[in-house]
Parts: C-alpha cells; structure tokens; sequence
C-alpha cells in the first residue's frame, strides 16, 4: 500500500506541474482559440534560461526569475511575429504554425545548449519518512511554488482589471471591442501570462528531473490531455485534471512500465473526446 | 449638429455587399427605429455603425468627427454605445463584472453603482454570473453595459427580440426614459409599430436600401408602409 501512497504523492507533484503546462495552454485556447502545441518548448527554454541565468548569478532565484522573463518575452514574441498575423485565419492555421515553432524553438535550443541532460545545481537533501512513507523535501517545495503560480494565475484572472478583460474576450471577443476593450493589450497580457506559467512549468520539471530540449515536447501531450480532459478553455479543469492525470500515470507505472505511461494520456485523451467532449468543467460555449 | 451621421454606407460579412448604400441621420436626444423585413439589412447597419462589420465603405460621424476609421473599440471609447441583439453580455462573469470591464468609463465604481441603482433587479444578483440571467435580466444588463460610459448615442439591435411580450413595454419605456435624458438612440426593431410609437423618425430598409424615411407617426399612417413592412 506504501508504495503506491508514494507513487500517490509522486503524482501529485508531476500533476500539478502538468496542470502549469495546461494552464498555460487553456489560457491561449481560451482567449486566441487554438492549440498552442509551442507551449512545451517554450517551457523547456525557460528551463535552460533558467539554469543559464543560476549559474551565471550564483542563484536559483535569479535563474528563476530570469528563465520566467525569457519565456514570456519569448511567448509574446511568437504572438507579434507569427500568431497575430494568423489571428484573422481557421484556427488549424495557428495549429499548424504553433508547431513549426516549437520546432524552431527546439532546434534553437540544441545549438545553444546542446542535446546533453543538464540539471539545476541543487543541494542534496534526504527524503522525510512519514508513517513510513518518504517523501522529498524538492517535491513539497515544488508543489508550493506550483500552487503559488496558480494561486496567482487565478488572482490575475480573477481580481484584475486586465484578467477580468482577458475573461471577457474569451466569452466574447466582439462584445468585448464594443465594451470598449483594446484586443491588443489584451494579447499581450495573455501571451505574457501564458509564457511565463510555462516557462515555470519548465522550470519546475527542470528541477524535478533534468533539463533537456525535448522535455517540454515530451510533456505536451500530458499536458493537451488534462487541458482538453479539464474542459477546454477552463483554468480550474486544467489544473484537477493536470493533478487527476499526473496521479493516474504514476499509479498506473508498475502496471503498465514507465515507457508507457503516457499512453494513458492518450487513452484519457480519446475517452473524454468520445465521451465528455466537453470536459471536467467545460461547457457547450466553452468547448467551440 | 447631429449625433450620428451615416454616409453611403455599403459592405457585408464577403464578397455581397448587404448594405447598398445606406445613409441617416440621428438628432440629439432623438429615436430613429430603423425597420424591414428579415435579411433586409437591418442588423448589418447596426454591425457597421459599431465597427464590426468586416468590410465596409461609406462614412460613419460621431457628433463631427469621423469614425469611420476607427476600430469598434476606439468607437466605443469615443461615445457609441451598442447592444447586440444576441450574445450582448459576458456569461461566466457577474454582473458587477460585466460593467467593471467596460473601458473608458470616468469613474468606474460609482458608475457601476448608478447603474445599479437604475437597474435594482440586477443590484439584487450582483454577484450572480450573467449566463444564469433571465432574458429580461440579460437585456437589462447589456443596457447597463452600453451605458456605463455615458455614451451620447446608442445602437441597439432588436433590444425586445428577446423577451416575453409582458416584458416588451417596459423595455420600449426605458428606451423612451434613455432618449427623454439626452441620449440619441438608433433603435434597430422587428416590432416596428410599438418602436415607431416612442419614437421621433423611423426608417424602413429593403434589400440593404432605404425604402421609406420620415416621422414616426407618417411612417405609422402610411398605407404603403403598412402594407409592406409594419404589418396592420
């Protein structure tokens, strides 16, 4: 029984981050209305900014700090120079496009860093053994500063002119011109928002494992997963299903292998799409 | 000078124009419905005159200045209220906050408190979230919305499509109250004789042209408007 409370506990963490990453993606789908499938790479960029930024300052703080900025600006520079001028086309147009830039992004990322693991200068602590069950330092403290992101992602939305805004576009883009709502500002806060959720995303999968160019894009169907499983286009379903996700696969590993794990992404997947297209939390106008 | 001035309006949703060259002209304080069969164009004029239509030639003045440029934003940052005949507020925000998003609004919190106060069943719901309103309440709420930056002229799109006839007086009655408190209304309307009757001019259009044009009570007493677009 332990060892699945662990596994339990494991999923949690992983959950939690996927939940980032699908936030991240239910924002943009929410407001622009497509699939962003450049979100995994623009977190794996924060990730290595982030490790760029820590070594050169000597601190995971300012490395943080720095990999969040590099990921926004980044996000917000993929809106100006691709995504915007697509704004006016089918949807599948910034789909398609999405993904010749997560490619860039990545191919990018291997002649800058390199296609070697790299992993964030951490000091070794020893797991906490509660009732026998252990449980890491890292994961408690990755799991709060997930929470605070979302806590945060949530007040914005919630108790800010710009994210009250931002949540008005999503249910209604053309009301919300005659309300007098400049589209513009409005997409730069999200894609800034959204850059910088995944680029902590990165960041905390960075430290949970290690930092590679293709850890984003590895996450991504995870990550499409709990946003679609949440209900597509809701902030809260993405994260309980990011959480009901991660648990899921770590609980499933000693049935099913760690390789195949994320098959049950996909099953999960094709489950809701068949049988709550909707989602967790969606609704009929918050699935179109 | 006129509230609102609209020039050899033409365009559409593609390639077919829908407007053929509408022109009007709406006086301060004024109420000019606009009327026509279905698909005359009606809901279209409204579209352009708010900056939603996507191509569109002619001119549109606010007052003396040219909007014909302008984004529907910047239009209604300038003064031009307008409620959409479907789809006219946010449903997953409350109704405190479907006012508090509309920018350009001088001050906000006392703004959204008098339009609380001129609306009490929604000061009752603050709190609810607009899509579990009731048409009527809807309708409320997308006028508090339009009027929460003081606008100078309002467009509203078939404002009683909506409701439930026990409804539909009370909505022409506040429509009067707006244009009586110095607020010209360009009143886009199916039901053309309770329009016509609060109102100052009316309009009749036909397949995107101006068919007829004059005093509401003309248009009223006319057997040909009658026969053809208001019904008996």
């Amino acid at each position: 029984m332990i060892p699945f409370i662990e596994l339990a506990l494991n999923g949690i963490v992983s959950g939690l981050v996927i939940g980032l990453a699908a936030l991240s993606i239910t924002l943009v789908f929410g407001v622009a209305r497509f699939p962003n499938a450049a979100t995994g790479d623009v977190m794996s960029l924060g990730a290595f900014a982030a490790l760029a930024g820590a070594s050169a300052s000597g601190t995971l703080l300012i490395g943080g700090v720095f990999g969040i900025a590099v990921a926004a600006f980044v996000s917000l520079a993929c809106y100006f120079l691709v995504f915007q001028k697509l704004s006016s086309r089918p949807p599948v147009a910034s789909l398609l496009a999405s993904i010749g830039v997560a490619f860039v992004i990545r191919a990018v990322m291997g002649v800058v860093f390199g296609h070697q693991q790299k992993v964030f200068d951490l000091p070794l602590a020893r797991p906490w053994r509660v009732l026998d069950i252990r449980f890491h330092p890292t994961d408690l403290k990755i799991s709060l500063a997930a929470l605070a992101t979302l806590v945060a992602v949530f007040l914005i939305l919630h108790a800010t002119p710009i994210g009250r805004r931002m949540r008005a576009v999503a249910d209604d883009p053309s009301l919300a011109r005659v309300s007098g709502i400049s589209p513009r500002r409005i997409m730069v806060a999200l894609w800034l928002l959204s850059g910088a959720v995944a680029g902590i995303a990165g960041i905390l999968v960075g430290i949970k494992t290690v930092v590679t160019p293709e850890m984003g894009w590895d996450l991504l169907l995870p990550a499409f997963a709990a946003a679609i499983f949440g209900g597509i286009g809701h902030p809260v379903g993405a994260v309980v299903a990011g959480v009901i996700l991660g648990i899921v696969q770590e609980v499933a590993t000693p049935f099913v292998g760690f390789t195949y794990k994320i098959a049950l992404s996909f099953a999960v997947l094709l489950a809701v799409l068949l049988i709550r297209p909707k989602g967790l939390f969606g609704t009929v106008a918050g699935a179109r | 000078m006129k509230a609102l001035t609209v020039e050899n309006l033409r365009g559409g949703y593609s390639e077919v124009d829908i407007l053929n060259g509408v022109a009007l002209q709406l006086g301060i304080a004024e109420i000019l419905v606009v009327a026509g069969t279905n698909g005359a164009g009606k809901s279209t004029l409204a579209k352009a005159v708010a900056g939603l239509l996507p191509r569109v030639s002619g001119k549109v003045s606010l007052g003396e200045t040219d909007i014909t440029r302008l984004p529907a934003e910047r239009r209604a940052r300038a003064g031009l209220g307008y409620v959409p005949q479907v789809a006219n507020v946010f449903p997953s925000l409350t109704i405190v906050e479907n006012l508090a998003v509309v920018e350009g609004v001088a001050d906000r919190a006392a703004r959204t408190e008098a339009m609380l106060t001129m609306f009490p069943a929604l000061a009752e719901r603050r709190k609810s979230r607009a899509g579990s309103l009731s048409g009527g309440e809807r309708q409320q709420l997308a006028f508090a919305r339009a009027l929460m930056t003081e606008p100078p002229v309002v467009v509203l799109d078939e404002p009683t499509a909506a409701l439930s006839p026990a409804l539909v007086g009370e909505s022409f009655e506040r429509i009067a109250r707006l244009a009586k408190s110095g607020t010209s209304v360009l009143l886009i309307e199916q039901r053309a004789r309770q329009a016509l009757a609060i109102a100052h001019r009316g309009m009749i259009l036909d397949g995107g042209k101006v068919a007829m044009e004059g005093p509401a009570q003309d248009l009223l007493a006319d057997d040909r408007a009658a026969r053809l677009y208001l019904g008996q």
